[in-house]
Formats: structure tokens, C-alpha cells, sequence
């Protein structure tokens, strides 16, 4: 085993794995929302000076916080995304308002629902909030006291983000996955709409807001670029970075710049103007895990103190708040691991580790699957030296077979280039959905 | 054996022009190396088989014999292919070396599935465990396996190039025959390194898809290993290749839709779609 570059702690405090939600504040600084890394580690919401000093920052509890929106009063309102519920802190971080203790403590709104996946929050002229409900499909203006007072979605809503207030009255929210975004007013009437549904025109918009001129900023999640949209439909201005940019929220400035978080792709926040330079970065990620020279412990001999296959990852960031790492302790002539989900989302069990850029290698292991509700493989991806993938898409990186259902020890092995800006790699066994999935037997070489 | 399908004078003009950009990779090898420092690799199959003829061609141009040229024995062997193999062999003259693991071979009682010990191997082979990860005192016999296909094939083929001190040496790889091969070039350069001698490896009929390569079967009767005809597309092993469509020639199926190598890709779009949907992916 040898680790050619370590990793730090995780969770350091003040650490931006994975910027979500940005604003720009009226004193300057930057409120940025960070998920946390791929383990589940290191959510907060922190304040950034334009030095990028981090001058407040809080991070009590959060899982995979989605946005963090700065009140009139001073507070702040966090969509707590994994833990399905909204918190309003004050300065000195103390929670005011908790919608886990809605519904006497049951943490439900007055119409009997439970929040699913929150991933946006700001706050009405009235002093009520808008909520953006991703799970339920639907976003909803609650008190905060938990009565819901309005809300809009069911069939018109998949998977819906970053829903905001528009000064007249309406609401502009995207439809991530109906690939388009949707003005709605009050009467839950659809008044305006852009993207026909394929991916071509959006491909999960993940956010969009309305400039003062009347056009349409939006945030082309997956095609990696950012949209000025007339009323009309038209679009008269975009911005586009090389694929490895996953962007998520972005922000009009008063000054007439953009604020972009570019999630996991480079871990960091842009502004940019209109004449697409960027006038401000902010980045301070530092890798939380470790890089070996070469593939250690692919066959499990060794596990870690917290139970997982040592020098592997169990990655659930994108596992909803679900799943689990199993042993298969039956397995001859050793137990072997596997992951199991109960939800939507993926799973990961992962290492990261050094490829010769440009090389053919062979991967191979053996794969079990038990009811797998959506599909489970042996996957790569590759990233490049600020750690962003080098695919457009998931789909793009190589992969084995895919599995789904019930399969019994499965031999899969498949060959693959290593991109060539490529810094290092990720061999992952992958799963998702329901299902459980367990490995033994990983091998790899160049060819 | 001759294939029997209509090819119009347009296809056959295409396929004569695809031939010629591999004649001219051959030919390019042969100013690069010397006849005694090139190798060929065969298997009996459709794509080693064009590559050899191809290869026939340029040395009947020039007069001069077929480089040496290697089969890998895994253990597992298809007999038709091996009839077909004899068949060629002494029709063109092949200079056939068939190279086998015997050490692997041996210590598994020459019986598939059979345990190996992995102490009972020589330390070459115990080596090139070592490199590529494997951590067990023992695998079951089984040349498609990941061990077993890199003891039985990777390691055969490295021994060859070092016992003939091979320096360049033809593969009949296909672009479109698998993702991982898009990038592949017409020549390239393999630095020596542990285990693995430095040579280059020459890929003729890159450009050819599956659908190019039978019509030019057919078009210029280039002789084939019947199993195709019984709905094989693509051969390996014996117990684990399958046939794709009983009882329809590879040339009559859907080549351009359906995958080449068969496998359990379950549903694959139904897969792509969920993925396209995973958010922050």
C-alpha cells in the first residue's frame, strides 16, 4: 500500500467542498452553502469576506445543507436538505425556528405532510417563507409556525429547485427534472415558461432568476453554462465553461455580475461579467481523502476501525439520508463488503487513486446484487488537478456491466483510457436505488 | 469456406479502400521493423483473421514470409477453431506458434474450473499476480476470469514478444468493437517496463466497423471460421462465449444496433436514463 498523496481531516470548519447556494449580501461579503463532501462530512453555511476570509460560518448538525438565505432581521434560513427540515439561526447561532418542531414536535406542516429534501428557502415581503420542496415534488409558502399557506406543484414539479419570489406577486422556479423553468402567480397559473423538456434546451436547471431589465438568468445545471432568456424565449447572452463545471445556484449581483457555484466539479464559487471574466473566485477546498499510487485492498482482507474496507470511502452524499455498508460475513474465504440502499439517490463505495494519463487499463471484480430496483456497476471517473470530472455526465464514464435485480456472483472487467488531463482516479462500486450490492475480488492493471 | 452474400460493385469499391488504408499501416510497419522483429497476433476469430490476410497480402506484394505469428492456447478451445486454425496454417504458410501458460495449465490438472494453487505457480506468474492485485492463495481455473485472463493471455503474450524479441506487433482491434477503443491509434509505442517488454503494437484494421468487415469478407471470399454462420458474433472462450441469434449468421444480424460482445448489459438506456436524472452528477 502506498499512499502517494494524503488527504486531510474531514469536516474542517470553514472548509467549501461543495458550494450550493450563493448570494451576494449587502455588505459585501458572499453567503455560501456547502454540502459537505462525498462522505457526509463538513456541511455549514459560511460568510465570506472579499478577501475570503471566512468571517461567520455555521454548521451544527447540517447534513448536506442545500441554501442558506441572510433575513431582514439578520438571521439566517437553511434548507437542512438530508435531515428534511428548515432552520432559521441567528447570528450567534442560536435556532429561532426549527420546522422539526412543527406539528407539536412531529416536525409536519398543517396540512399533514413532512418537509422531503428542502433545497431552498427565502423569505416573502410578508415574513413568511417560500420553501422549495424537492422530494415532494412541490414548492410551498409556509409561516413560521408551519401553516402552509399556499403551494404549487404534484404534477407540474419533478424534482424542483431554487424556487424565489418575483417582485410582482408571481414565483420563478425550476423544473429540474422536467428541463425547464416555470413562472407561476398565485392562481397557480403557468405565465411564462422556458425549455421544451429536452436536454438540449435544459438539462436540470437547478436555478433562475429574474433580471431587472425582465429577461431570465438560469442555471443550465448539467450543460454547464448559464442562460439570459428574454420573455420572449430567446437567448441573448450565455456563459459556458469546459464540462467539468457543475453549476449549481447562481446570482445576480448588483453590480450587474453573476455569482456561480460550481458544485463538486471544481469546488468553487465564480463571479463573472457580463463580458465573461472572472472578477472574483473563491476556493479554499482541500481533498479529504487519500490518493494511493495504486488500488489497496481489493480484496478486503482489512477492515477499519469504523467497520468500512480499509483505504475505501463509503460515499453517501447522494444517498438521501440512507444507506448502509454491509459485510457478507458467509462469504469464503473471507466476508466481504456491500452496500445497501432503501431510497432514490446513489451510493458509493470508492477509493481514489493515481492513473498515467493518457494509459489503457483493465479493471475487474466480482459483483453480487440483491434486488436492486435500479441498476449497480463498477464505474471509473477521472478528474483533473482542481477535482472536477472530466465526463459531460455520469454516463459518459467508464463502466461495466449493469446490474439490476438479483444477480449471483457476477465476474465483471472492462477496459478504459485514462483521459489525458486526468490527475487521478475514482474506482467505485456504484448503486441506485433500492437494493443491495457487495463486492469481493477488485483488480487492476494497465494494459 | 467462402461467404455468400451479394455485394454490390459501390460496397465492394468502399471495402477494396478500406483495405488499402490497412495495407498501407502494414506496409508502414514493414519500413519501420524488420520482417524477423514483427509478430501477429490470431485467435481464429474475425478480426485477427482479416488482419492476418491483410497482412498476406502486403507480404505476397513483397515477396516475403508472414511474420512469426502467435495463438494463445487458453485451454478452453473451440474445436471448430482449431480445425480452422490447422486449415489456414498450412493454406498461407503460417509461421504458428501456439503459446500456452503451461505452468497455469499444469498446476490446474489441464481441467477447467479446477483450483490453483497459487504457491504451485513459477515466480513469473506468481509476479504477475502480485501486479495486477490479486491477494488469494488460490482462483479456480478459468481463462475469462480476471486472473485467469491475464495469466493465460496477458503473460502468454508478453513471453512471446520477449522469446522472439518482437518489436512490433499487429492486433486486429476495431475501433467500434468497444468504448474503451475509440482512442486507440494505428501504432503505438508500449514503453518496456516490469514484466513487459517494450514494443510497439500495430492495429491495421482499426477503421473497419463490424458491418465493413463482413461485406469485406465477402467481398474478396476471405475465408472464416464456421461458427459465425451458426450466430456467433464474437468468440472467445468456449463455455463463455454465446451465441447472439441461433441459427442467423453474424453478417444477417442487427450489427449496427445491438452489441457486439454479448453480455448482461440489462436494459442499458433504461439504466442511461436513470443516471441522466441522478442529481449532481
Amino acid at each position: 500500500m502506498e499512499v502517494m498523496s494524503a488527504g486531510t481531516e474531514r469536516g474542517i470548519p470553514g472548509i467549501v467542498e461543495m458550494p450550493l447556494a450563493v448570494e451576494r449580501l449587502s455588505n459585501g461579503n458572499t453567503l455560501i452553502a456547502d454540502a459537505g463532501d462525498e462522505a457526509g462530512f463538513g456541511s455549514e453555511i459560511v460568510e465570506v469576506d472579499p478577501m475570503g476570509n471566512i468571517v461567520w460560518n455555521y454548521n451544527e448538525g447540517l447534513r448536506f445543507a442545500h441554501s442558506g438565505r441572510r433575513l431582514r432581521s439578520g438571521n439566517t434560513l437553511i434548507t437542512d436538505t438530508t435531515n428534511n427540515r428548515l432552520i432559521e439561526v441567528t447570528p450567534d447561532k442560536k435556532i429561532v425556528v426549527n420546522s422539526d418542531d412543527w406539528g407539536g414536535g412531529t416536525g409536519r406542516l398543517s396540512d399533514g405532510s413532512h418537509l422531503h429534501y428542502p433545497n431552498e428557502a427565502f423569505e416573502m415581503e410578508d415574513g413568511t417563507f417560500l420553501v422549495t420542496d424537492r422530494n415532494n415534488d412541490r414548492c410551498l409558502q409556509v409561516d413560521r409556525k408551519g401553516d402552509v399557506i399556499w403551494s404549487f406543484g404534484g404534477k407540474e414539479l419533478h424534482h424542483p429547485h431554487h424556487a424565489n419570489p418575483l417582485p410582482n406577486g408571481n414565483i420563478l422556479v425550476s423544473d429540474s427534472d422536467g428541463n425547464r423553468v416555470i413562472e407561476v402567480n398565485r392562481n397557480k397559473e403557468i405565465v411564462w415558461s422556458y425549455g421544451d423538456g429536452s436536454i438540449e434546451t435544459l438539462w436540470w436547471p437547478r436555478s433562475a432568476v429574474r433580471l431587472p431589465n425582465g429577461n431570465t438568468l438560469i442555471t443550465d445545471s448539467k450543460n454547464h453554462r448559464l442562460l439570459d432568456v428574454t420573455l420572449q424565449g430567446k437567448v441573448v447572452w450565455k456563459f459556458q465553461t469546459e464540462h467539468v463545471d457543475k453549476f449549481y445556484i447562481s446570482h445576480a449581483t448588483e453590480q450587474g455580475t453573476f455569482l456561480i457555484s460550481s458544485t463538486d466539479g471544481h469546488h468553487q464559487v465564480i463571479e463573472i461579467d457580463r463580458a465573461r471574466n472572472y472578477v472574483w473566485t473563491f476556493r479554499n477546498y482541500r481533498r479529504p481523502f487519500p490518493l494511493y499510487s495504486h488500488l489497496t485492498n481489493g480484496f478486503f482482507k482489512n477492515r477499519a476501525e469504523k467497520g468500512e474496507p480499509e483505504h475505501w470511502i463509503f460515499a453517501t452524499r447522494l444517498s438521501e439520508g440512507g444507506g448502509k455498508l454491509l459485510w457478507d460475513e458467509q462469504n469464503r474465504p473471507r466476508p466481504c463488503p456491500g452496500i445497501e440502499l432503501d431510497r432514490e439517490g446513489a451510493l458509493f463505495l470508492q477509493q481514489a487513486i493515481a492513473f498515467e494519463p493518457g494509459a489503457l487499463y483493465r479493471v475487474g471484480a466480482e459483483i453480487k446484487t440483491e434486488g436492486v430496483e435500479g441498476s449497480a456497476c463498477l464505474q471509473m471517473d477521472f478528474f483533473d488537478a482542481y477535482g472536477g470530472s472530466m465526463f459531460q455526465d455520469i454516463t459518459k464514464t467508464p463502466w461495466g456491466e449493469i446490474l439490476s435485480g438479483t444477480n449471483n456472483w457476477t465476474t465483471d472487467s472492462f477496459e478504459f483510457r485514462v483521459p489525458p488531463q486526468a490527475t487521478y482516479g475514482e474506482l467505485r462500486l456504484f448503486l441506485n436505488n433500492k437494493g443491495r450490492a457487495f463486492i469481493k475480488n477488485v483488480m487492476l492493471n494497465r494494459i | 469456406m467462402a461467404l455468400n452474400k451479394e455485394i454490390s460493385e459501390k460496397r465492394r469499391r468502399q471495402c477494396a479502400k478500406l483495405i488499402e488504408i490497412s495495407k498501407d499501416i502494414v506496409r508502414q510497419a514493414l519500413d519501420r521493423f524488420k520482417p524477423e522483429e514483427l509478430g501477429v497476433t490470431w485467435t481464429g476469430g474475425k478480426d485477427s483473421g482479416l488482419t492476418l490476410w491483410i497482412i498476406r497480402q502486403v507480404c505476397l506484394e513483397k515477396g516475403i514470409s508472414l511474420p512469426k505469428t502467435m495463438i494463445i492456447g487458453e485451454g478452453d478451445e473451440f474445436e471448430e477453431i482449431d480445425q480452422f486454425v490447422e486449415k489456414i496454417k498450412k493454406e498461407w504458410n503460417v509461421p504458428l506458434e501456439i503459446c500456452r501458460n503451461e505452468d497455469v495449465l499444469k498446476a490446474a490438472h489441464y481441467t477447467l474450473n479446477a483450483l490453483v494453487n497459487v504457491e504451485e505457480l513459477n515466480e513469473r506468474n506468481r509476479a504477475e499476480l502480485k501486479r495486477i492485485g490479486f491477494d488469494e492463495e488460490e482462483f479456480p481455473f478459468e481463462a475469462e476470469s480476471y486472473a485467469g485472463n491475464h495469466l493465460m493471455k496477458t503473460v502468454v503474450f508478453n513471453e512471446f514478444l520477449e522469446r522472439n524479441k518482437i518489436k512490433g506487433i499487429f492486433q486486429g482491434l476495431r475501433w467500434d468493437e468497444h468504448p474503451a477503443r475509440f482512442n486507440d491509434e494505428y501504432f503505438e509505442k508500449k514503453e518496456g517496463g516490469y514484466l513487459v517488454p517494450e514494443h510497439t503494437r500495430i492495429r491495421p484494421i482499426l477503421h473497419f466497423t463490424e458491418k465493413d468487415l463482413w461485406d469485406a469478407y465477402a467481398a474478396f471470399k476471405i475465408p472464416y471460421c464456421g461458427l459465425y454462420e451458426r450466430g456467433y458474433r464474437s468468440l472467445g472462450a468456449k463455455t463463455t462465449s454465446q451465441i447472439a441469434v441461433e441459427g442467423v449468421p453474424a453478417w444477417e444480424q442487427d450489427l449496427e444496433n445491438t452489441e457486439e460482445r454479448a453480455g448482461r448489459r440489462q436494459d442499458k438506456e433504461k439504466a442511461m436514463e436513470r443516471m441522466r436524472k441522478l442529481g449532481y452528477m
